[in-house]
């Protein structure tokens, strides 16, 4: 008996040349990672401080409505780049983005190196950096919702309840500091997730380890610069090598008082590495019979 | 470069290595269309011919086309035209089939909403019809190779390799899917490679074979006449001592061969005549107590060609 339920019919179609032949994976990546549990939730949630921050600008601009609360800290009350700055570097924000990590990015490429299905993808007219960048990009679009979308409309926001340009008068590079920590800040994490989910076949390890290795990181340093005291050991900590990036570009305080330049060496290193590994693992070919 | 006629797959002196081990040396190959099944043991090359078929791999020495399109440089083109079943189980978990086929329709280059319509065609052919929305992972093992035939069939190839597509299905699951290759390989404008251990398999679904052997082409053509034209066979059931008698064989250059039943199956160059066996017998003074002029399989074939245990 034929299992055939229908004919083979030619598709009389034209081929299309994509200028962005990674796009589909991208619109995959996405969609999959919003059907995955309580990541509607988590993903909500991680947005709570781009609506305090934005509470801040209201009332920074209606302080005489708000005498009650005149107590607050100096911060909410002074908006300047610094108050960008405080939102794109806050515990909080980076704490969530990793969480966001584990569920968008830590079965990227381990799925498919588990499920087999890399040879499927360069069986397409698909090159390895159109892969590569299908797969950042679905990093790129959730972590740019949580820094480059949010902070951008904190400055437009500040400009709307001022109803003045003073701020952009007073900090016209504001807006380009704010894209240039949201790419920082983005690239690198997509670098360290792909890096991780590209080492390991289990996308649950993956999970692990992306979290681990974050707060393994701040609690290495905590325990160290407890014994030693010295500067340098934040070097250690991801979450104060973040913070050091946005130094120069918000006029922030450095953290310990380290220079930035050695955090940004830092992670560019692991950036770089992330690209070799990526390159090396990501390969059509993986069996020698 | 051209290499004239228009041939679906035209390799000439094709090498390849892996680090010291040379995979493929000397290998060249002319396919038209229809069915051809690629053979050989473990480590014959088939799998690395076909990565360089399909561009995975880059030949050190020699040069190919496929469809028309340069081995080295057309890669994209190439793989645009061409379909891919792996041997492997692949899936993405989290998706159902029809996601799963479109997506990979739309990596092709076929514009989305026709890739959404052609996936659902290509799975009513390959017999998923009313599975089509079921999640990935509660799919069969015959099932799962069923759907790694549709998303090789989506963007409608032109030419399908299809590498071991029976391999860990039970009788029924590999007669369906025999079935379907028959069915794709009678299209006279798809042609199919098919690499496989199953030699029944090849002989069902392919007119051609090729035989590949430490990385060469040990034989090609036409399974009739790759069939006709290298030897006889015989099986032979002998009492007395057959030690000289073997020997004899071999020096005029059969091959011998002894299955589990204690036959003998004599591979005899077809310049030889058969009344051979029974003047050597009787020099050797063995009886010949059965004799069975036997129809060679793909798997003699094989056996003979590459000179392993059939």
């Amino acid at each position: 008996m034929t299992i055939r339920e229908k004919g083979y019919h030619h598709w009389d179609g034209q081929f299309l040349e994509r200028r962005h032949p990674w796009w589909p994976i991208t619109r995959l990546g996405i969609r999959l990672t919003f059907k995955r549990k309580f990541f509607k939730f988590i993903f909500s949630s991680s947005l709570l401080p781009a609506v305090v921050f934005l509470a801040g600008i209201y009332i920074s601009e209606r302080l005489e409505d708000f005498r009650g609360m005149a107590r607050i800290e100096s911060l909410l009350l002074n908006i300047s780049a610094k108050y960008f700055g405080a939102y794109l570097t806050a515990d909080f924000l980076l704490f969530m983005a990793v969480i966001i990590l584990v569920f968008c990015a830590a079965g990227l490429v381990a799925d498919d190196l588990k499920h087999n299905t890399l040879q499927l993808y360069f069986a397409r007219p698909l090159r390895k950096r159109d892969y590569l960048l299908g797969k950042a990009s679905v990093v790129f679009f959730f972590l740019f919702l949580l820094t480059l979308v949010p902070g951008l409309l904190l400055v437009i926001f500040k400009l709307i309840f001022s109803g003045s340009f003073r701020l952009l008068r007073e900090n016209p590079w504001l807006p380009l500091a704010v894209l240039a920590y949201s790419v920082l800040f983005t690239l690198f994490l997509t670098a360290y997730a792909l890096l991780l989910s590209s080492l390991s076949r289990n996308g649950r390890a993956v999970s692990l380890l992306i979290f681990g290795v974050y707060l393994f990181s701040d609690m290495l340093f905590n325990i160290l610069y407890g014994i030693f005291h010295s500067p340098y050991l934040g070097l250690l900590s991801m979450r104060t090598n973040l913070k050091l990036l946005a130094v120069p570009l918000f006029g922030l305080k450095p953290p310990l008082g380290l220079p930035w330049g050695y955090s940004a060496g830092l992670l560019a290193a692991v950036v770089a590495l992330a690209a070799v590994v990526l390159v090396k693992k990501v390969k059509g070919v993986s069996v020698i019979r | 470069m051209s290499l004239s006629a228009p041939a679906n797959i035209e390799l000439k002196d094709i090498a390849f290595s892996y680090g010291r081990i040379r995979a493929l040396q000397g290998v060249s190959l002319v396919l038209g269309s229809g069915a051809t099944g690629l053979l050989g043991p473990n480590g014959a090359g088939k799998s690395t011919l076909l990565r360089i078929l399909l561009g995975f791999l880059v030949p050190e020495h020699g040069q190919g086309q496929v469809l028309g399109y340069d081995i080295r440089t057309q890669q994209p083109e190439i793989r645009r035209r061409v379909g891919y079943m792996p041997e492997d189980d692949c899936f993405l978990p989290g998706m159902d089939a029809v996601t799963f086929t479109s997506y990979f329709g739309e990596l092709s280059g076929m514009p989305r909403k026709e890739a959404m319509k052609r996936a659902h065609e290509v799975l009513f052919y390959v017999g998923l019809g009313e599975a089509r929305y079921r999640l990935l992972e509660t799919y069969s093992a015959g099932m799962k190779q069923r759907l790694k035939l549709a998303q090789a069939l989506v963007h409608d190839p032109k030419l399908l390799f299809l590498d071991e597509p029976t391999s860990n299905l039970d009788p029924q699951g590999r007669r369906e899917i025999l079935e379907l290759m028959i069915d794709i390989a009678s299209k006279r404008d798809i042609h199919v490679v098919i690499s496989s251990h199953i030699l029944s398999d090849i002989e069902t679904v392919c007119g051609r074979v090729i035989i590949l052997n430490k990385g060469r082409v040990a034989a090609q053509g036409l399974l009739a006449d790759l069939r006709e034209t290298h030897f006889n066979l015989f099986e032979l059931k002998l009492k007395g001592e057959r030690e000289g008698f073997l020997g004899k064989l071999e020096a005029a250059g059969c091959r011998v061969e002894e299955t589990e039943d204690q036959v003998l199956r004599v591979f005899m160059p077809t310049d030889l005549d058969k009344r051979t066996i029974f003047r050597l017998a009787a020099e050797e003074k063995v009886q010949v107590r059965h004799f069975l002029q036997s129809r060679t399989s793909l798997e003699d074939l094989f056996a003979q060609t590459v000179g392993v245990e059939g």
